[in-house]
């Protein structure tokens, strides 16, 4: 499914311009990046708590449709600044993690 | 110069999860008794009760200031300081952006400042079992600020490992060595974590009861068991080595 749906249907607020063309296969969730770089796959909406810089880099490795930070979070400038240098997507959501995978799933799965 | 043999992750009273015998004059017979050097006391985000083991250590072993902070990433790194007034004043800039949690000792054990002549100096009152309200570079920063030199702990280790909680070592200087858990091979980590590369490995006990003070260790080939000695050991400035004693047998 395209991006610019998922991020309209569970109301996500991108942080920085996104690629909403991309398309969003599946998701996955964890706040251990060590677990997201052995785990994660290409075309996942990726729901994290952790907003370290690390996030990008592991976003990108994993190729990540995008992050989403649920609750409302939002990471540091320098953290979004350079999700746009490395074209990674970010996105805030005032759901919780469990909130926003829910209707992540209901939405590919109907 | 000659070889010391440091155990510089040593938890006391003062660490919910560590056991009450966990003592100044507790954690300085054992250290004697583990032919140790140097030690450092690292409790929960406190640096307090390595006063009281300084004291009564009265120099076998030398002592290290120390604390190990959980960062808002909930990541858990070693601070270490030569003296006692700089952790001391971070251990109260750390407690206060802890969260407002009470320690329940029944939940998660007791907290106790003790003295060097086994007294009750106080009790802490939030859990230091929590992450503190500052990212992992501020509280890096905030200890180089006050002279202290930090280190990610148990790297390799679920919770609180730099490499599992954030997949890879952060961007910059930082971290000049880390310290692996105490059941973990050297090649081991090295393998696993390929970013470890060209960062000198320690190895600590980690030690939360007497008889885990020094079932693994580091040896430092130094001038002196001092904080300067280990920067410089670990940048091998002038001949001095580092060197991570070997792995315990089993996880425990």
């Amino acid at each position: 499914m395209e991006l610019g749906r998922v991020v309209s249907e569970l109301g996500l607020v991108p942080l920085g311009a996104a690629d909403l063309g991309r398309g969003v296969t599946s998701g996955y969730c964890s706040d251990l990046l060590s677990d997201v770089l052995a785990h994660a796959k290409s075309g996942d909406l990726w729901i994290t708590h952790q907003r370290h810089l690390n996030v990008i880099a592991v976003g990108k490795l994993r190729d990540v449709a995008g992050v989403v930070f649920p609750k409302g979070l939002c990471p540091a400038p320098d953290v979004v600044a350079r999700a746009e240098v490395e074209r990674v997507n970010l996105f805030s959501s005032a759901d919780t993690a469990y909130e926003v995978a829910g209707k992540l799933h209901r939405l590919l799965h109907p | 110069m000659r070889w010391w043999r440091a155990d510089l992750h040593i938890h006391s009273t003062l660490s919910p999860c560590a056991s009450l015998d966990m003592s100044p004059a507790r954690i300085v017979a054992e250290a004697r008794r583990a032919g140790l050097d140097l030690i450092a006391v690292c409790d929960h985000n406190a640096a307090e009760n390595g006063r009281y083991v300084r004291r009564r250590a009265g120099g076998n072993p030398a002592v290290l200031m120390g604390m190990e902070i959980q960062t808002a990433e909930e990541v858990e790194i070693l601070a270490y300081f030569s003296d006692e007034e700089s952790p001391l004043l971070l251990q109260e800039e750390l407690y206060a952006t802890l969260p407002d949690i009470p320690c329940d000792p029944h939940l998660f054990g007791d907290q106790v400042v003790v003295s060097e002549g086994d007294e009750i100096v106080r009790r802490v009152e939030k859990l230091l079992l929590s992450p503190v309200a500052l990212p992992l570079a501020e509280v890096v920063q905030r200890v180089e600020e006050r002279g202290g030199f930090a280190i990610p702990a148990h790297v390799d280790r679920v919770p609180g490992g730099l490499l599992v909680v954030l997949g890879l070592l952060p961007e910059g200087e930082w971290p000049l060595a880390a310290e692996i858990a105490p059941w973990t091979a050297v090649e081991e980590a090295r393998t696993a974590w390929p970013g470890l590369a060209g960062h000198p490995l320690l190895r600590g006990s980690d030690a939360h009861y007497p008889v885990e003070i020094g079932r693994a260790w580091t040896e430092l080939y130094l001038a002196s068991p001092t904080l300067d000695e280990l920067r410089r050991g670990l940048r091998g400035e002038g001949g001095r080595a580092v060197r991570p004693g070997p792995e315990l047998k089993e996880e425990i």
